[in-house]
This record gives C-alpha cells, structure tokens and sequence, in this order.
C-alpha cells in the first residue's frame, strides 16, 4: 500500500469511528426518556442493595462496594445490549450488510460504538457515583481518584474490546443471542462481585471469574479506595499489566472472529435475513 | 388470548432446544439468589444470617414475576414493532390488542413461575432454608400468587402502552422502573429501612401487600413492621382492590397510549441507534 492511500485509509477508517460513536453521543441526548431511564432508575436499583446492606447494619464500606459496582454494571451493561448484541440488531434491521460493503474496517466500527457507547454510559456512571456520595455518604478518598482512574481507563478498553469479540460470537449464535446476554448479565454480577468482594466466592471461583477484565478492575479500583477493607483478591500491582495483557489479547481474537463470522456467514448466507 | 400465547411461546423458545432454554430461564434467579447469599453472609454471622437471608430470598424470588412481566410487555412492542416488523399485522387482524397482551404474558408468566419453582427448591434443599410448604399453604400460596399477578399484568399492559409512544431505547425506562418497584415495595429489605416518604410510597403499591402475604405464608410470621397490625384477610382485602384500582387506571392510560400511537402513524415506528 502506497503512503497516499495509507492515508486515505486512516482517514477513511477515522471518520467511520467517529461517525459511528457521533451516532450514539447524539442518540443519547436526543430523548429525554433515555436520559432518565440511564440515570435516575438504574440509581434507585443500586440504592436496593445498599439499603440491604443498611438493613444488616454492614460497615459502610460495603455501601461504596455496591456503589462501584453499580457503576461498572452500568459498563457492563452497555457491553452486553450495545456491543455484544449490535451486530444481531444491525443484521434483523438490514443495516450489517451496508457496513460489510462500506470501504472501512468492521474493527472501525466496533470501535466507534465502543467509543459511543463509553461516552452514552458515563452519564450513568456519574449520576450512580454522585447519588452514592450525596445521598448514602459514600467517600472516595480524593487523593486516590488519578490512580483508580487510571485503573478504570484500563479496564474498560479490556471490557469494550472483549465485546467486540462477543459481538462476532453473538451474531453467529444468531436468536440464542438474546438469552446469552441474560446468561451473561446476573451470572457476570454475581461472578465478577459488583455486589460483594469477589474474594468471598472463593480462590477457585475467583480466578476463573478474574478471567474477565471487569472482576479485575472493579477489585483492583475497590482496593485503591479502600485498601485492606476491601477484601482484595489480586494484588493491585498486578492487575495494571494483566488488564493490558487481556486487552491485546481480546483485540487480537475480535480481529480473528470478526473475519471468522464475516467468512462464515457470507457462506451459510447468515449474514441478512430473507426478504432484506 | 390463547393464540398470542402459543406465538409468545414460539418467539422465546424455538431457537433452542428445551434444555438449553430452561438452563437460559434459571440463570437469572439463581444467580440473584446466589448474589444476594453472598451479601448476607459477608457481614451476617450464625443464625441472623438464616433468618435474615429467608426475608431477601423470597422477597427476590417472587419479584422475578414483576421483572419478567412488566419489562417482557414492554418488549413484546418493541419486538413485534420493530424487530418482527409485525405489529401493524396484529393491528390489521380480527383479534383485540389487549387480549392479545395478556396471552402474550402468559408466556412470560410460564416461564417466570419456571424461574421461581426452581429457585425455591434451590433455596430449600441447596441451601437448606426453612421454608414451609403444607398442601394447605401451597393453595393459599397460589391464591395469592394469582392475585399479584393479576396487578402485575395490567400494570405490563400500563408499560406495553407507553411504549407504544416510546423510542426502543425508553426500554431503559421500563426496566428502570422495575428497579424503583424493586427498591419501594421491600423485595430485598425490609420497609421500614426507607425514608419516611419513601415507605409512604411503598404502602400504597400492591406488591408490598402481596410480597408480605408470600412471605407471611410460606414462613408463619409477619416481617414488614408497618404491616403487623394488619391480618391476613386483610392484606389479600387491600391486594384484591388496588389490583382492580391498577386495571382500571391501567387501561385507561393503554386506550389513551394507543390512540396516540394511532394518531401520530407509530405503529410501524422504527428507531434504533
């Protein structure tokens, strides 16, 4: 490939990204309903299970454990319903075969709407972490905020390029998709402790649980906060270079799967629905 | 209503085999049982966590039919309007939409009543909880159990109609407000936990009635400390008539949605991002 249309493709695939996440940033503010049902609602089910630790009178670090789970659920969440199962809407609405025959990467794509989608759900996130501190009293200790952050950044490219690979995985699996994405909604709480400290589910569980970034992350942000109290599973050193390992890792398999599903599906003629 | 019932069943379980979808509609329950296990026993000890972790188990365990219900109605739009592309055929035969509702929540019950049936006997022979079951509290049990969800229903047909004037998204609204019932009505703690204004709130919904009278029956004794003073009958007396003041208002704001839904051509309304 020559240098002029090495560029001509960064630009190409730069804009795809962008124009795809653009779509999702714009959605997001377009109806007033989405706001709310992001924000307000999906606060009063995370206020639940504080309130169940309130009701067993736990100390209240156990309060700002649910709070940053409920926060990182919202990630997950969008993961499962925006990225894993997108491919198989944009198939039933007719729109994957107009990205199959558009000159850009699906990698470009799957990028965008990771974008997109990260954007969509930090306002979630947010309202969850303000509601949490203003409302329950949950501290997070200020000087601690670059380092968690940082964490976090980490941890949800390893999560949105894990669901560029299930993306791939959902649309071969075809209608079955929808139920594993409830398969991998309330299971993936329980497993990866957004409620609890994972530490509880045991050294076997736990380690096949920490198999997904988010157990990583979310234990690995929980301790930087709160240290020995919040039951820690891995050390936190070593969660930084293995969430690195694991997003290298899950890009390299998206790039296989999605020429995996496209080489598949364009010959068992999966990849539009009859009569499209 | 029979017929709508059999298309449910066939759009949620044709694609796989019965095995498979049965491991799909028990994931959930178990693992919020599971979930809420580990909560109670990390900070519980000894008998307190046995006792206390009954209250939650089987608060959670029967909410899973207002979770199932309410949001399932809602997507049997969505779906229908704009996955399927069949709602405006439904629109077009001889048949009536609310009937057509309740059929299709039959099969969301079907598979709800799966869920719960599995759970309980998780919750008593896994992981040992005293849960009473004589052939006589089985039948009260079922009295009551049909009689929440008879509120349960109308309230999805309530939700089926907003969304018929909603966007696809909105989903997001619905299941969120079954995160509000599930805060208000003491699924998963007890009541008395709220806020002054928040437990007003959660006298006046009828899952708070119906989830004290399951929990009344299948252990012996009264748990929510606001409604002590009230009996049984009582109880099945306050379900019985907001359940019909529910279906009432329910169905008057669904004939308001799907005029407007009529009016504004959303019938064949397509929206996704």
């Amino acid at each position: 490939m020559t240098g002029d249309a090495l560029a001509e493709s960064l630009r190409v695939n730069v804009a795809a990204i962008l124009a795809r996440a653009r779509v999702r940033v714009v959605a997001s503010w377009r109806e007033t309903s989405w706001v709310v049902g992001e924000t307000v609602f999906p606060f009063l089910t995370m206020s639940a299970f504080v309130l169940v630790y309130r009701g067993l009178h736990a100390p209240k670090v156990y309060e700002a454990f649910v709070v940053l789970g409920a926060a990182m659920t919202a990630y997950w969440n969008n993961v499962l319903w925006s990225m894993a199962s997108q491919f198989f809407w944009e198939k039933e609405q007719g729109q994957l075969q107009l990205y199959l025959i558009t000159p850009v990467s699906r990698m470009s794509i799957l990028l965008g709407m990771a974008l997109g989608g990260m954007a969509m759900t930090t306002t979630r996130a947010i309202v969850i972490l303000l509601g949490g501190m203003l409302l329950f009293g949950i501290e997070l200790p200020a000087g601690r905020l670059l380092p968690a952050f940082g964490l976090f950044l980490l941890t949800l490219a390893a999560v949105y390029a894990l669901g560029m690979i299930l993306s791939s995985v959902f649309l071969l699996w075809g209608r079955s998709a929808w139920h594993t994405v409830t398969l991998f909604q309330e299971p993936v709480y329980l497993l990866s402790g957004f409620y609890f400290p994972v530490r509880f589910l045991g050294a076997a569980v736990g380690a096949l649980a920490a198999l997904l970034p988010i157990t990583l992350g979310l234990d690995g942000i929980r301790q930087i906060f709160y240290g020995e109290a919040a039951h820690g599973f891995v050390p936190v050193p070593w969660i930084a270079p293995i969430e690195v390992a694991l997003f290298a890792l899950f890009l390299f398999l998206a790039h296989r799967a999605l020429l995996l599903m496209e080489t598949l599906g364009k010959r068992e003629g999966r990849l539009t629905l009859r009569g499209q | 209503m029979k017929a709508a019932s059999w298309l449910g069943w066939q759009v949620e379980a044709n694609w796989a085999d019965p095995v498979l979808f049965l491991a799909y509609s028990f994931a959930k329950p178990l693992a919020t049982t599971l979930i809420l296990f580990f909560m109670v026993r990390v900070v519980a000890h000894g008998a307190a966590t046995r006792e206390t972790f009954l209250f939650l188990f089987l608060g959670n365990t029967f909410f899973l039919y207002v979770s199932e219900v309410l949001v399932g109605l809602s997507w049997v739009i969505f779906r229908d309007r704009e996955d399927f592309e069949t709602l405006k055929y439904v629109y077009l035969a001889p048949i009536r939409f609310v009937p057509y509702l309740f059929g299709r929540a039959m099969t969301k019950i079907a598979t709800a009543t799966l869920g719960t049936v599995v759970a309980l006997l998780f919750g008593r022979f896994v992981l040992g909880l005293p849960i009473a079951a004589s052939p006589a509290s089985l039948v009260s049990l079922a009295g009551v159990v049909v009689l929440g969800l008879g509120g349960i229903v109308f309230l999805g047909v309530a939700l089926a109609g907003a969304a018929l004037i909603m966007a696809r998204h909105s989903m997001n609204l619905n299941e969120g407000l079954t995160g509000t019932f599930y805060l208000l009505c003491g699924a998963v703690f007890p009541i008395e936990v709220l806020p002054g204004w928040a437990e007003r709130l959660s006298l006046v919904l009828p899952f708070t009635y119906w989830l004290e009278l399951i929990r009344r029956i299948l252990t012996g004794r009264a748990y929510a400390a606001p409604l002590r003073a009230i009996s049984d009958g009582g109880l099945v007396g306050i379900l019985a008539l907001s359940t019909l003041g529910l279906a009432a208002a329910s169905l008057l704001w669904f004939r308001w949605c799907e005029h407007t839904a009529r009016a504004r051509g959303l019938i064949d309304w397509k929206t996704n991002y």
